[in-house]
């Protein structure tokens, strides 16, 4: 696995991985922190009862279930069709290494690559609210419980993502089913919240750490069984999938 | 004789399509082994099932004197170079990072990369990214991962396609010259001339089926070469009644084995016909195979 994790990374050369990563990190940043120059939320930045920081951590919410669904379905399919294009699949069986191996590795260099975005995105936020002056102070326990339960929906969708790029050759398809996907998430936070927990995507809305409740923002948390069904579901089937690639065939498409 | 690879009743099915049928092949130590086939006859299929990238449906499959299956595919893959349908190679990257990542995941040396780049003659393309590679370039760099691990046995499916004549003609004393070394190859192609010049043993496929194997020479013994009778009276011969065509040479006899030529000798005697010559035509390769395929032409 180490080896195979090795070669992934070397693979990594000129797909633009971390430039994507890059231009995410910005857009999230520079898209939830609009809000921040307007003279309507300067004035509350030292009253708690305005609710700084949450209305900010809101915003995230919202341009993360707008970026991050595309941002997954890129990645997995920019990493995964260069199987496709290169007869990759063939080279690594003839050396002994199944195409659900390779799944596994590219999930987990794509992974590391989308850990360091969400906390990218996290700790700029936060430098950001600070330095254009919030003097009430930082919820960072509760920042720091959504960024790792954005990474945790990140990563259960990459994997559903890779399974998806290895069995499709077009790539398109992945790319639409993210498109799709973000769609879905930005609906889910408006929409009642069974909706959220109806598609994948939808967690993107259930992990919110605020919601709104009659012009205040209060805090809110996904349903602990719920959410944690649907990782360990995604988890088991993309290991599943991955054994299952492993064993067929050929290559996975 | 040792044989690399020997095949026993290897069959493959999709649905009610036997694409593979009962296959006994007999490969060779240190040949070069020609499969031949016209398009659709299980070549490549046969060549993925000794590589176990595909579930043969019966039959044993033995490389290098053991069984091939998923269970020894990772023991005896690092003795086997292959190369089936297109060349692997990632577009993205340069040939030398894709050497490095065959390096690495068969735990190559640098001196045995650099020896296989230097023997397909990739090395001044080295740093030039896959996606701007020539076809010909291509299955360069796929020959040299195949050849890096320094294999015992070469399994090259079409390794001449899209080269120009002086790259065919390159590839084809590289593998003469493995084959030299002790090296096996097995190699199809569709260029019957091509196997014709660098194979010393065959074998064709036809619907699935080994219609033969074996040497150059007992190919041509397998099929009677059609007799040309020169006459300046080609009217009387074939009022004999004799199953003659005409042609440009003269009139055309096939089938006739030497006997039914001593036959027709003795007839033409009998009935004083007079004859300038008679003689066996020469055939090439292409005609014997496409007498053995039914026709079928090649792929």
């Amino acid at each position: 696995m180490r080896m195979a994790v090795g070669l992934e990374v070397h693979k990594t050369r000129r797909l633009s991985v971390w430039v994507l990563c890059l231009v995410m990190v910005i857009a999230v940043v520079a898209l939830s922190g609009m809000n921040l120059f307007s003279e309507n939320a300067r004035e509350g930045f030292a009253d708690p009862a305005a609710q700084p920081w949450e209305f900010l951590l809101l915003n995230q919410v919202m341009i993360s279930a707008m970026t991050s669904p595309v941002l997954v379905a890129v990645l997995a399919g920019r990493q995964v069709d260069i199987e496709h294009q290169g007869q990759g699949w063939f080279l690594a069986r003839v050396s002994g290494l199944g195409p659900g191996l390779l799944c596994r590795a590219k999930a987990v260099v794509l992974g590391l690559a989308l850990t360091l975005t969400v906390v990218a995105q996290c700790v700029l936020l936060l430098i950001a609210g600070l330095v254009v002056g919030i003097e009430v102070a930082p919820p960072v326990a509760l920042w720091a419980r959504y960024g790792l339960f954005l990474l945790l929906v990140n990563l259960a969708l990459l994997g559903l993502h890779l399974w998806l790029a290895a069995r499709v050759d077009n790539q398109l398809v992945g790319l639409g089913v993210g498109l799709l996907g973000a769609f879905y998430a930005v609906y889910a936070l408006l929409m009642p919240t069974w909706v959220a927990y109806v598609l994948p995507w939808g967690y993107y809305a259930a992990i919110s750490p605020v919601a709104m409740a009659d012009d205040q923002l209060i805090e809110a948390a996904p349903i602990p069984w719920a959410f944690a069904l649907f990782l360990c579901a995604v988890a088991a089937l993309f290991l599943g999938a991955c054994r299952h690639l492993d064993r067929a065939e050929g290559g996975p498409a | 004789m040792n044989h690399v690879i020997t095949t026993d009743g290897l069959t493959k099915t999709y649905g009610s399509r036997t694409v593979v049928d009962s296959l006994d092949l007999r490969v060779p130590e240190g040949c070069v082994y020609g499969f031949l086939g016209p398009n659709g006859s299980g070549k490549s299929t046969t060549m993925k099932m000794l590589l176990s990238l595909l579930r043969p449906d019966r039959g044993e499959i033995s490389v290098l004197g053991r069984t091939m299956d998923r269970r020894t595919r990772h023991e005896l893959s690092p003795l086997i170079g292959s190369l089936i349908e297109s060349p692997p190679g990632y577009g993205h990257l340069t040939g030398r990072e894709n050497m490095a990542i065959v390096r690495r995941m068969l735990g190559l040396t640098e001196l045995q990369v650099e020896r296989a780049v230097a023997t397909v003659r990739l090395r001044d393309q080295m740093d030039k990214p896959v996606r701007a590679y020539s076809l010909g370039m291509k299955q360069r760099l796929g020959i040299a991962m195949a050849l890096a691990r320094e294999p015992r046995l070469l399994i090259l499916d079409e390794p001449t396609n899209g080269l120009d004549p002086a790259g065919i003609e390159e590839i084809r004393d590289l593998l003469t010259s493995l084959a030299g070394e002790g090296v096996t190859v097995m190699v199809s192609s569709h260029l019957l001339d091509e196997v014709d010049r660098m194979a010393s043993v065959l074998g064709i496929l036809g619907r699935g089926r080994l219609i033969f194997q074996g040497t150059r020479a007992e190919l041509f013994d397998r099929s009677t070469p059609d007799l040309i009778l020169r006459t300046p009276d080609p009217e009387r011969v074939l009022a004999l009644g004799l199953p003659a065509v005409r042609t440009h040479e003269g009139l055309c006899l096939t089938g006739s084995s030497d006997d039914d030529t001593a036959d027709l000798v003795r007839r033409l005697v009998h009935h004083d016909v007079p004859v300038h010559g008679l003689h066996r035509v020469r055939r090439s390769l292409e005609e014997v195979f496409m007498d053995l395929t039914g026709r079928e032409g090649l792929s």
